[in-house]
């Protein structure tokens, strides 16, 4: 097994960085927060840039350059639950540019004499109360459907640029062709742990380069404090947590890009390495930063906030090793 | 990225097991254990020969030193093949893979056929003199002095933790031929014959028992060494010091891989506890598969990436000390017990994996703490990967 990036996987991660760089700067995300700039105009940005038509299985790769690049810029749009959650079911609607989230848990459907109907709520949705669609997974099949026709309510969290939502069906009609052929949500919830996974270990790169910036310029006893011994080796106890996580959430999209069969195994893999990953880079990143990394002014804190709450959605690192484990047994 | 090897690299290692299933040593339970990492058995000498002899000692080598100049990504697969079956190709590794590989670099011809060979075919076995006690990771500021004199070099002084010496037939020593340059630019490299007066070993106990003998210290007493036994120029120890190490290192992660790998067999999880550090076990595993290879790929373009090696190194060993502690506390009071147990016996190996759960941690530490202590990696990330300042 060669595991590292070629040539053209490269060449996309610069131009992902590149446009990011420009289209994303830290300025525009401290905006979302502070004075609620609207967001769509860099979500409009990413179609045209072509990122939404990532939706083949043998993009995946290329697809888990873009998530890790956008944690690592605490993207505030809605493009981790759209290409991880809804476009593994629809691809077609997602590549046209319209977002949208899975329903994973909570919701039924049933059939009566008018065609199928949905029923029930789910809580912590990611982007549920701002997707233009949702997938509805159910035990009769997963269903399309306009986010309005559902009651959301967005649940406040403690990231500010995070997303969730309460949903909830009250005998939702839903027409034949809303139903999703084939659909494996299995598959689905194997890219959606990988994508969490890949934006954690980007908002984890973000905090150490963040801090790696402040022990650098940060002088005390007349030397910068990144020359202690007690610091350079906390920051490379990051870098190393950092690389372990990013090789396994490779691994796990390279797995969905080969369809391989150990995909289940390699996405929880992802999920509990970033999980263990974010727990040693938030202490050590905020640790280091001192007073100043525990300031609203500081951009640190979306980076903490995006990596802490990759970890509470979809499954914990406890809970995906006790399903890695599982697959010993 | 590809989740497979080409289809050359394939193909090698379907002929390297094929070798391996039609002449591995039989009746193992009845070989003999080598007592020291610079002993061999002499069945394990027909078998190193053997392989040298067919060319699967050091497949990248030529074939007159035991290889057939295969790529990077062939020996790869070629070790992958040994650490399946649990099995090694010397029970001389630092023989194998740092003195004959130092010799074959920076020796003369006449060196390599006289000493490396030898090495290769194990009819000699050797011992690396490096550290001291006062030069342990410092390891440019070592003593032990060496003055040429007419045809021979006088040479005095005391190493310690010399794997082996006491079954060494030589030492590859470094010796410091002038006092008066900067620390790193006065040293040079010598073969010492361990029969020559005046070279006194003392072979000493690991925690692990005082009869578990390896380590030695070595006294040299005015010890006359002949000045055709200088490896590499006068006063140019230093560079062959950096490359002697550097054959180990693209690799050394492996052999972490490999201890991994055969917990992941021997440590059976019976509890919630147990199975959540399992599962930790498997993916440190998968993880340094993945980074080690990515570092493959990068020596095999050629590059020098000297960086990503401690991070291998300080992941590997420690994700080995982990799993072992978690083994060792996993088996509870039955884990007192010593000697005892914890493997297949397997005498093909040099690690003694049917040991008991305390013996296997205790050994992890070699792993952080020989070849560049966990600290010194960290500090090595630190300042090369993440560009902190020197101290």
């Amino acid at each position: 097994m060669l595991f590292e990036f070629d040539a053209d996987q490269r060449l996309w991660q610069d131009t992902v960085r590149e446009v990011l760089a420009k289209e994303c700067p830290p300025a525009l995300v401290r905006g979302v927060v502070d004075e609620g700039v609207d967001p769509g105009p860099l979500w409009r940005a990413y179609v045209r840039h072509g990122w939404t038509e990532l939706t083949g299985s043998g993009e995946a790769v290329e697809l888990a350059i873009v998530l890790e690049e956008l944690g690592r810029a605490t993207d505030p749009t809605p493009y981790l639950a759209t290409m991880t959650q809804f476009a593994p079911f629809f691809p077609e609607v997602a590549e046209k540019g319209v977002s949208g989230t899975a329903v994973f848990e909570g919701v039924s459907a049933h059939r009566d004499d008018g065609g199928w109907v949905l029923d029930g709520t789910a809580r912590y949705v990611l982007d549920g109360d701002r997707a233009d669609r949702l997938a509805v997974v159910t035990g009769e099949g997963v269903f399309t459907v306009p986010a309005d026709e559902a009651h959301v309510t967005r649940t406040p969290v403690f990231d500010p640029l995070l997303h969730v939502a309460e949903v909830s069906f009250w005998n939702v009609r839903v027409a034949d062709q809303d139903r999703a052929e084939n659909a494996d949500p299995q598959r689905t919830r194997h890219l959606a742990l990988t994508g969490l996974a890949l934006t954690t270990v980007g908002a984890c790169q973000r905090i150490l380069d963040l801090t790696l910036e402040h022990v650098r310029t940060r002088h005390q006893f007349g030397v910068p404090i990144g020359s202690f011994q007690a610091v350079k080796h906390k920051a490379a106890d990051m870098h190393v947590a950092i690389e372990r996580a990013r090789a396994l959430a490779y691994y796990a999209a390279l797995t969905i890009a080969a369809d391989d069969p150990r995909r289940r195994l390699a996405a929880s893999m992802a999920k509990a390495a970033a999980g263990e990953c974010q727990s040693l880079v938030f202490r050590h990143g905020l640790q280091l930063f001192g007073g100043m990394g525990y300031t609203w002014e500081n951009d640190l804190q979306f980076a903490l906030k995006r990596a802490k709450a990759g970890e509470l959605l979809l499954g914990g690192a406890a809970e995906h090793r006790a399903l890695i484990a599982e697959e010993y047994a | 990225m590809k989740l497979t090897f080409d289809a050359d690299v394939e193909a090698f290692r379907a002929e390297f097991s094929a070798f391996l299933d039609a002449h591995l040593p039989k009746e193992a339970e009845e070989l003999e254990r080598p007592r020291s990492t610079a002993h061999i058995p002499e069945w394990a000498r027909r078998w190193q020969r053997l392989l040298f002899e067919e060319g699967w000692l050091l497949p990248a080598n030529p074939p007159e030193f035991g290889g057939r100049n295969a790529s990077l990504l062939q020996q790869y697969v070629h070790l992958e093949e040994l650490a399946r079956r649990r099995i090694y190709h010397s029970f001389n590794p630092q023989g194998l893979g740092i003195i004959a590989a130092s010799l074959l670099s920076f020796g003369t011809e006449e060196q390599k056929h006289r000493w490396a060979v030898p090495v290769l075919r194990a009819e000699k076995t050797a011992a690396l003199g490096m550290s001291e006690p006062d030069a342990g990771s410092d390891l440019a500021s070592l003593r032990t002095r060496a003055d040429l004199q007419g045809d021979h070099f006088v040479v005095n002084g005391q190493k310690v933790w010399t794997s082996g010496a006491h079954d060494a037939d030589f030492i590859l020593a470094f010796v410091r031929t002038d006092p008066d340059a900067p620390k790193h630019k006065g040293i040079s490299v010598l073969i010492v014959p361990t029969d020559l007066p005046g070279v006194n070993r003392r072979p000493f106990g690991s925690l692990v028992g005082p009869d578990d003998l390896d380590f030695n210290e070595v006294f040299f007493e005015n010890v006359k060494v002949p000045a055709e036994n200088l490896v590499g120029a006068l006063n140019d120890g230093w560079r062959v010091a950096n490359g002697s190490l550097g054959h180990e290192r693209t690799m050394l992660w492996l052999s972490f891989a490999e201890r991994l790998e055969d917990l992941t067999q021997d440590f059976r999880p019976e509890d919630v506890l147990a199975r959540d550090r399992y599962a930790t076990l498997v993916m440190d595993l998968q993880a340094l598969r993945l980074m080690g290879s990515a570092a493959l790929a990068r020596a095999a373009r050629g590059e020098q990436d000297v960086a990503s090696v401690s991070v291998l190194k300080v992941f590997g060993s420690e994700a080995v000390q982990n799993a072992t502690e978690q083994a060792l506390e996993a088996a509870g009071s039955q884990a007192l017990v010593h000697p005892a147990r914890t493997a297949p016996f397997n005498p093909m190996t040099l690690e003694d994996f049917y040991a008991g759960w305390f013996e296997r941690y205790a050994r992890s530490f070699s792993g952080t703490i020989a070849g560049g202590t966990s600290e010194i990696q960290r500090t090595i990330i630190a300042e090369r990967v993440l560009g902190l300042p020197r101290s």
